[in-house]
């Protein structure tokens, strides 16, 4: 009498509520998602190939381009993998002051996901506000290095400059207020009834199936696995900060929320430890005038708002660009567990999980 | 059990929100063309022009030293390092002057991307990224930067952007 179906329907690439031009293919009965793929490589610009024809020195602007929204995160990973290739040694300062601006980074990443996944989910005060905090954070990149998201806003071997005048004040000023902030994201949104309603339980990950497919940063912390490259293979100044590792036993999108939340208010603590403790020296290593490397190979990775950023070097004997690059990007990594965290669950779950994943389409694609 | 159910019948949550976005409200209003110390974050732009960080990067300009002589030696450092090669310099000799002397200078600003090596990479200080970041032209020549023409000036501010006037250097 009645006939039924699967039905197969694009979610994207142009969908206001998918992050950027990511397509998904749906297999859905009725309501309900049996089958989802990612779709992806509408924004393929070849970053890997073409960083490999630039030199060391150059291929640092297309780290900007990969995760736009934490592009110091991208500058950091991209200038500590060449030093490590290199062997060169960043003094104190450098690494205080690099330490500082990817936490503030690390804050604008999380503003943006808080804002933009609830405005997704239905809660639109908290985008307003999340992005007046991300404005100002965004005027400090600007005072530090001229530009508000293209940063390159690091060198190998060190910094370009040191920090300008009254810079330390208006990162003190805007210290000052954010911890207020976050409570006021908290008040619109943590005891939310229906923030609650559409996050917890939904989008379940836990902690065997998200080490199983590699996901990392805050979706695997939110699955209660306490695993943060900061503490485990320090890099910059992480060795010498006080902070502590946000998890949540919970595994839900609302565990997820959680977490990245406390991991603001510990990046806020990192910030201040690192303009208490600025040490005094300067900011740029000595290099030789080209840097030309020896055959080797070189795995680095930090921890980005999104997860592990690795950055895999191949260095040729005298090469001054590398033989081979390879980016570990965490988006496109997270984005695979997408499936996993949708399939038997609603149409409108895909939204959420899209959200809590936090993928930039620009690092997926590359 | 008893809880949940009294957070249901007594809507904390929405009373919560609503303080807070009735707090905003109210600033807003009492501030809002009164005179008192302004809190708002909106800015009049273009009418007033907007100031910007003394770091800021925004389009290559070439400098002239006191004596109206430009200062670039054709040393072609900025161009070599410029991840995006917008840059394309011809070298040359000038009457009375020592050093190379640049007969062509050009700048194709539609593939620049504003990173400021060419400006690090520069050992004689003779180009700097200038404050105008209202690069908006009407057709493609409006982009392509060299020593002369009207619209194409490397050592001017283009006539388009006249709200973005550097303020100090």
């Amino acid at each position: 009498m009645f006939k039924t179906e699967e039905m197969e329907i694009n979610l994207g690439p142009q969908h206001p509520s998918t992050h950027g031009v990511l397509r998904v293919k749906l297999h859905l009965d009725g309501e309900t998602v049996v089958r989802c793929v990612p779709m992806i490589g509408y924004l393929h610009r070849g970053v890997e190939k073409i960083c490999e024809n630039k030199t060391f020195f150059q291929g640092q602007v297309w780290t900007d381009r990969t995760d736009y929204v934490a592009s110091v995160s991208n500058n950091l990973g991209w200038a500590e993998g060449v030093e490590k290739l290199f062997g060169i040694t960043v003094p104190r300062r450098a690494h205080y002051i690099r330490t500082m601006l990817t936490e503030l980074n690390r804050i604008t990443s999380h503003l943006l996901w808080l804002g933009t996944h609830a405005l997704d989910i239905g809660a639109m005060t908290v985008f307003l506000y999340a992005f007046r905090e991300r404005e100002e954070i965004l005027s400090i990149f600007e005072a530090f290095c001229g530009a508000r998201l293209t940063t390159t806003a690091f060198r190998i071997g060190g910094l370009r400059e040191d920090i300008p005048p009254g810079f330390e004040k208006q990162v003190r000023a805007f210290q000052a207020r954010f911890l207020d902030c976050i409570d006021e994201y908290e008040i619109l949104l943590t005891e939310n009834r229906i923030w609650k309603k559409r996050t917890i339980g939904v989008a379940m990950l836990n902690a065997e199936d998200a080490i199983a497919l590699g996901v990392t940063g805050p979706v695997l912390r939110a699955a209660g696995s306490a695993y943060d490259i900061r503490k485990a293979f320090p890099y910059a100044a992480y060795g010498e900060m006080d902070f502590d590792v946000a998890t949540q036993p919970a595994g839900d999108t609302y565990a997820r929320y959680l977490v990245r939340l406390e991991e603001m208010r510990q990046a806020h603590r990192i910030v201040n430890q690192c303009l208490d403790g600025l040490p005094e020296g300067p900011v740029m290593a000595k290099l030789p005038k080209v840097l030309k490397s020896e055959v080797n190979e070189i795995y680095h990775a930090i921890e980005a708002p999104k997860g592990e950023l690795g950055y895999y070097f191949i260095g040729e004997k005298g090469g001054v660009n590398p033989y081979r690059m390879h980016i570990r990007a965490p988006s496109f990594i997270n984005l695979q567990a997408l499936s996993k965290m949708v399939e038997g669950r609603l149409l409108a779950d895909v939204i959420a999980a899209i959200g809590t994943l936090d993928v930039v389409l620009g690092e997926v694609d590359r | 059990m008893a809880l949940s159910l009294l957070r249901t019948l007594i809507p904390f949550d929405i009373y919560g929100g609503m303080k807070l976005t009735g707090k905003y409200f109210g600033k807003v209003l009492r501030q809002a063309n009164r005179g008192v110390k302004r809190t708002h974050v909106v800015v009049e732009y273009p009418e007033v022009p907007t100031t910007l960080m003394p770091r800021f990067r925004g389009r290559l300009q070439l400098i002239k030293d006191e004596q109206g002589e430009i200062k670039c030696v054709c040393c072609l450092a900025c161009e070599k390092i410029c991840p995006t090669q917008v840059i394309t310099i011809e070298k040359g000799k000038k009457e009375g002057r020592k050093t190379p002397f640049p007969l062509r200078y050009d700048f194709e600003m539609e593939r620049c991307i504003f990173c400021e090596f060419c400006v690090e990479s520069c050992g004689f200080d003779s180009i700097i990224l200038n404050h105008q970041f209202e690069l908006a032209g009407y057709n493609r020549e409006d982009f392509s930067h060299a020593m002369e023409g009207e619209f194409q000036n490397m050592f001017d501010i283009t006539p388009v952007g006249h709200y973005s006037v550097a303020s100090e250097d």
